[in-house]
């Protein structure tokens, strides 16, 4: 037949149609019906607007004689979109066609573990957005290679190279095992909804290894992994709340670690004056005290976005902008075991300081810690080697460290808050309190034998208290430039955005992607 | 029925809200005492307290129930 343009642009339009209809009206009744929505809306919903590639990549569909009597439209959808107008390489599973298996029928992996999406990302260096649901791998493939292969065959470098260069942000959206687990968790920012799973093998895996029947949100529901493993930083009450999260923690980072992430409007005046500060933190020094709020005074107006709050609450860390600026802010939490570094807020805190180091936001940390957690259960977690981590990824980062005392600051855990090495600018409150060790405890250790000498043990144990409470007062230290400011709490927000402002020329000039090949580790 | 839960490993310090008495939403109707400090309970919802099935001076593990309010 010759070639017309008719009938060519004809076939385009019948093709693209085709590619529509995904899995088939049914699948995507089934997947509305579980309250979620199909890989081209949820595409449609985060982009303004999207340019597909691989539209047209099928999937044969054959009879049991072998001879193709059909065709599936492929299980990955991806493209470059816009987001908030920044270009982003978008991807995700079509779970409604083959429950998002792997796309091995094609000559090229379209994304996920690699695959066209994850090289646009890193060739154009643009942010790389994944929607994640799928079942990771398949037995079907083998079936389809005739042979059964190993894993180790694949690659997984270019989805961690990705964590060095542009920021990787993923939203687990219905059902994600095995590989897409995996792929889920190797990113900046992880985000699932209510109602999701992940798993390394699912319930009926679960069955066979261990004789073990266990619920699938159970065992590897989004509350759990918000909450226990930490294995998913935020969740979200539905698709478009795990949308909109996304949307918001791509505002604070750049398009890649070449270039500073987008400042913000400045319309908060930097020296308004935090009253409320006073109010919130209590003069009983055994009371706790909301310290989101401390931080959510001092940074911009609804500037603060918290990631990861459900688990590591020892510490609360969370993006937000000060004068525009983008910072990543960390606070001890007093309201959970009174701020007191434990391995899971170690852990928290490591991912976000690196986080922040790779992109190039500056560290505020407000500190009130009372050292690292004390106790069996601490301990048998590994505290300190988890806090040990903490101190070093601080010492790693490269980026300006602003550090405000707030209450207390007691034993190592104060070394995972500041970097010596660095500027290493300490900023204290008149409210502080500070030592190797709280003096209760460290009076009964370090004078134990003169304690059970004295004829009268009580006195002495008081004695001795006192002595080191007066050396205690936290201005000898500061006489002493042993801190490097007092100032009144009303004037945070404008002491920190000076410096922050004043760092930015630095910042300019370590832009890329620092000293080591591979950055942070998921 | 709503249940307040301990949200920390502590002891039970003070109990404040009796049993029987309309509580605010936010109001403190504990205080518990772990790592020295003073850590308030708060009043998820408004309503009337119920019980408290804690007393003062027992220790309670994360999770544990502490008193039960009637919502509004």
């Amino acid at each position: 037949m010759a070639f017309t343009w008719e009938s060519a642009l004809e076939e385009l339009r019948r093709r693209h149609e085709e590619s529509r209809r995904l899995g088939g009206p049914e699948r995507i009744e089934r997947q509305h019906a579980q309250g979620r929505l199909t890989i081209r809306e949820r595409i449609d919903r985060i982009a303004d607007d999207f340019t597909e590639v691989g539209e047209f990549a099928s999937i044969p569909i054959r009879d049991a004689a072998g001879n193709e009597v059909g065709s599936l439209p492929s299980s990955y959808v991806c493209g470059l979109g816009t987001i908030d107008g920044r270009q982003v390489a978008i991807g995700g599973e079509d779970f409604t066609v083959r429950a998002g298996a792997p796309q091995t029928y094609l000559d090229r992996w379209k994304g996920g573990m690699g695959g066209f999406v994850e090289d646009l990302a890193h060739e154009y260096r643009i942010p790389l957005v994944l929607f994640m649901e799928g079942i990771g791998g398949d037995v079907s493939a083998q079936d389809e290679k005739g042979h059964s292969y190993l894993v180790s065959s694949m690659s997984w470098r270019r989805s961690f190279e990705l964590m060095a260069e542009v920021p990787v942000l993923v939203a687990v959206l219905g059902s994600a095992a095995g590989g897409t687990a995996g792929r889920a968790v190797v990113s900046h920012f992880s985000v699932i909804s209510r109602g999701s799973v992940l798993f390394a093998g699912g319930p009926p895996v679960v069955r066979r290894a261990l004789g073990q029947t266990v619920d699938k949100h159970e065992l590897g529901g989004a509350e759990m992994h918000t909450s226990v493993s930490g294995a998913v930083d935020n969740l979200a009450e539905d698709e478009a709340d795990a949308l909109d999260q996304l949307r918001r923690v791509l505002s604070y980072l750049p398009q890649n670690v070449w270039e500073l992430p987008p400042r913000g409007d400045r319309s908060d005046p930097v020296d308004r004056s935090c009253d409320e500060l006073l109010k919130l933190v209590p003069e009983n020094r055994r009371r706790p005290y909301k310290m989101r709020e401390v931080m959510r005074t001092i940074v911009d107006r609804d500037s603060f976005f918290e990631m990861g709050p459900g688990w590591g609450k020892a510490v609360i860390t969370a993006f937000a902008r000060i004068d525009g600026i983008p910072v990543g802010v960390i606070g001890s939490n007093p309201m959970h075991i009174a701020g007191a570094l434990d391995g899971a807020a170690a852990e928290k805190q490591i991912r976000f300081v690196d986080l922040c180091s790779t992109f190039h936001l500056p560290i505020v940390y407000l500190v009130d810690v009372p050292g690292f957690m004390v106790g069996p259960e601490a301990e048998r977690a590994g505290v300190v080697r988890m806090g040990m981590r903490a101190i070093q990824s601080i010492i790693e980062a490269e980026v300006p460290v602003v550090t405000v005392h707030v209450r207390k600051a007691y034993g190592m855990a104060v070394s995972a808050t500041s970097n010596p090495d660095a500027l290493g600018l300490r900023i204290a409150w008149p409210s502080v309190e500070w030592g190797d060790m709280p003096i209760e405890g460290g009076v009964e250790a370090g004078f134990r034998r003169e304690i059970e000498r004295a004829d009268d043990p009580d006195a002495f144990r008081r004695q001795a208290e006192e002595r080191l409470l007066a050396l205690a007062d936290p201005w000898k230290t500061v006489e002493a430039f042993g801190m490097e400011m007092m100032i009144d709490p009303r004037r945070t927000r404008r002491v920190v955005a000076d410096f922050l402002n004043a760092s930015l020329h630095a910042m300019r000039s370590r832009l890329g992607r620092g000293d080591r090949r591979w950055t942070m580790r998921p | 029925m709503h249940e307040v839960r301990a949200e920390l490993t502590a002891s039970v310090w003070k109990i404040l809200a009796r049993p029987g008495t309309p509580v605010a939403p936010g109001e403190e109707i504990a205080i518990l005492e772990s790592m020295k400090m003073e850590i308030p309970v708060e009043a998820p919802v408004g309503g009337v307290l119920t019980e408290f099935v804690v007393a003062e001076g027992a220790s309670v593990q994360e999770g544990d129930l502490l008193a039960r309010i009637t919502a509004d």
